[in-house]
């Protein structure tokens, strides 16, 4: 079974008498170390389907497998065991909490774990802290550290308890360019290090990093074909 | 679940000391509170400590009859006309009783003492029979008792309170000496050992006791107290307060129907009158104690609420990455509740400081330890309860919307 199945995926609000279709019968399933981007205009239910990739939400309908587990009819607290086992998010904002160093903030995900001692979470997290190049930044907080540096503490909190997929949300957006391709070759060597990786953009650049783009549009999949880099 | 207390303790303290002077101001209301709460229950129990020490003198096992009750709202004119109590009933008493362990009579009035140039005025000259040690708490520090045949042929010897022997005699030892009660001189025999005072009113020590027969022969007339003290076993005194109302009523000749025209005196009623008065000040005051913890509450629950929304972005990257609702629900109730316990502990440390300069000062109160236990716990809870809301709140939070609320 791929890595996540999904299957006539469905999410539907209600606004007042209007009904909106957020997701219209998305069907998708994305493999094991693969580099996925997912692109639309806004409005074409890009977010929704990341949010539901992220098992932030529940979908009105349809089928959905993470790593072979049936997430679509979860509830609250078994979607954040879900989160924190399977997945690792990078924000376009960062969302390190602001009062705790790189340490704290990379150890997040494992004190949630609630499985792993002190002693190796700390070890696991300056492991990750060393992939993204920043060993030397363990206990500074976020206002004493560049954007970049702080997209990279991100990119390590999402590494850190070894997730299924590392989810993407607009990595680049609040970076200037050189920063943002400094990043993006992050996640490129993630990629080659054997991490499924799913990057939600608007950037055709950005996605251009990925082996194969979705295209969304008014909640339906438009284009799913492998990117450039893909064919290579 | 237990690592994560010590994580949410941990997210606490840090979340507390970057908000020092809020937390200091939101935790003085519960200082205040507790000191209220602390300081209110610890009076209560110095008071309930005074007024037990102060009802050992009276003896648990005493009846006293008398002609005037201690309490009640009888009629005042009915009681005046009562007849006083013949004191010679004692004899026939402990002969019909079947419970009286001893039976003594007790006569009092004040009287002016005087050796030498001392003198002290408004003394309490009791007058009573041989057995009055029996069925009170008198003790002979220095000298003796009077004997049977003093009482009996009326000699003029008298004991001292404590207080009376210090001002009469200032130094050196009164057993022996003569002094002056009124115009008709006694000879010391005794020194009462110290008694203390009645709910630190008034001083058991500045009594003097002579024999009764001695005190029937000088001072005439109807005035003074009377009283014919009954001693009985402790646990059976309402029974042998039934039988007593029985014996005297024989004795008053009083026909079926007719009133009692005597009062039996217990401690008891001192207790009763006492509970009710300590139940409407300590209740009052509790009432009053406590609203000023439920205002502190309602502050505690006031910062969580700002607390909560102010921080929504953290609670949505903390549910991202996998806090489950119990995990962000319990931080911020621990938050609460370290708030009111140290704000519990300081208050505490304040009362018990407090009730320490009362007890040096005023009467004795201490801290105990049910009170300390009281104070921690119900600081704790009051973070509990007024962190509930807000935590909840917190911990429903969809993390999409929180990882969007800017």
């Amino acid at each position: 079974m791929s890595l996540i199945q999904v299957k006539d995926l469905y999410k539907i609000y209600q606004m007042g008498n209007s009904e909106v279709r957020a997701l219209d019968g998305v069907s998708l399933s994305i493999e094991q170390n693969e580099y996925v981007s997912i692109m639309g205009p806004s409005g074409s239910g890009k977010s929704t389907l990341m949010n539901l990739l992220g098992c932030l939400d529940t979908p009105t309908s349809g089928e959905f497998f993470m790593d072979g587990i049936d997430v679509a009819t979860m509830d609250d607290d078994a979607l954040a065991h879900i989160r924190n086992k399977k997945i690792g998010f990078v924000f376009q904002t960062f969302n390190l909490l602001p009062k705790s160093t790189s340490l704290r903030n990379v150890e997040l995900p494992l004190i949630y774990n609630g499985e792993i001692k002190a002693a190796d979470r700390r070890e696991m997290a300056i492991g990750a802290l060393t992939r993204v190049n920043l060993a030397d930044r363990v206990s500074h907080k976020p206002n004493e550290l560049s954007g970049g540096q702080r997209q990279r503490v991100a990119v390590a909190r999402a590494l850190v308890n070894n997730p299924a997929i590392i989810l993407a949300d607009e990595p680049t957006g609040n970076l200037d360019s050189k920063t943002g391709e400094e990043i993006m070759a992050l996640f490129d060597e993630l990629h080659k290090q054997g991490n499924t990786i799913i990057l939600v953009t608007h950037e055709e650049h950005i996605a251009a990093h990925a082996s194969r783009v979705v295209r969304l549009l008014d909640g339906k999949i438009a284009v799913d074909e492998p990117t450039q880099r893909g064919e290579k | 679940m237990k690592s994560f207390f010590w994580e949410n303790l941990r997210i606490a303290l840090t979340e507390l000391w970057s908000h020092k002077t809020r937390s200091i101001l939101t935790g003085t209301g519960i200082v205040i509170g507790i000191i209220a709460v602390s300081l209110m229950s610890t009076l209560i129990n110095g008071v309930d400590g005074l007024f037990e020490d102060s009802m050992k003198f009276l003896g648990r096992g005493n009846l006293y009859v008398e002609k005037w009750p201690w309490f009640g709202d009888d009629d005042w004119w009915t009681l005046r006309n009562r007849p006083q109590i013949e004191l010679d009933m004692a004899d026939e008493i402990k002969e019909r009783s079947e419970y009286a362990l001893a039976v003594a009579a007790d006569r009092m009035r004040t009287a002016n003492l005087s050796y030498k140039e001392l003198s002290a005025e408004n003394i309490y000259i009791h007058g009573v029979t041989t057995n009055y040690p029996e069925v009170s708490t008198v003790d002979v520090e220095f000298g003796r008792f009077f004997t049977e045949s003093e009482d009996r042929t009326g000699s003029q010897v008298v004991l001292l309170g404590s207080e009376v022997a210090k001002t009469l005699f200032p130094q050196g030892n009164p057993v022996d000496k003569m002094i002056f009660a009124g115009s008709k001189r006694f000879r010391v025999i005794g020194v009462l050992a110290e008694m203390g005072s009645f709910m630190g009113a008034f001083s058991n020590d500045t009594q003097v006791i002579i024999p009764l027969a001695t005190f029937n022969k000088i001072f005439h007339g109807p005035w003074g107290r009377r009283s014919i003290i009954v001693k009985v076993p402790e646990h059976l005194i309402e029974d042998a307060k039934e039988e007593l109302r029985g014996v005297l009523r024989v004795l008053r000749g009083l026909k079926p129907g007719e009133e009692d025209n005597f009062a039996i005196n217990q401690q008891n009623a001192f207790r009763q009158s006492y509970q009710g008065i300590k139940l409407a000040i300590g209740g009052t005051g509790m009432i009053i104690t406590a609203l000023s913890l439920l205002v502190g509450g309602i502050g505690i629950a006031n910062i969580m609420f700002v607390s909560v929304k102010e921080r929504t972005r953290e609670i949505g990257v903390r549910k991202a990455l996998g806090a489950t609702r119990s995990q962000i629900q319990g931080q911020f109730l621990i938050e609460a509740m370290l708030i009111t316990a140290s704000g519990g502990l300081v208050g505490l440390i304040i009362s018990t400081l407090i009730s320490m300069a009362i007890s040096k000062f005023i009467f004795p109160a201490s801290m105990s330890f049910g009170v300390a236990f009281m104070a921690i716990a119900l600081s704790a809870g009051v973070g509990l309860f007024a962190g509930l809301a807000p935590a909840r709140k917190g911990a429903k939070l969809d993390p999409i919307d929180a990882l969007r609320y800017e």
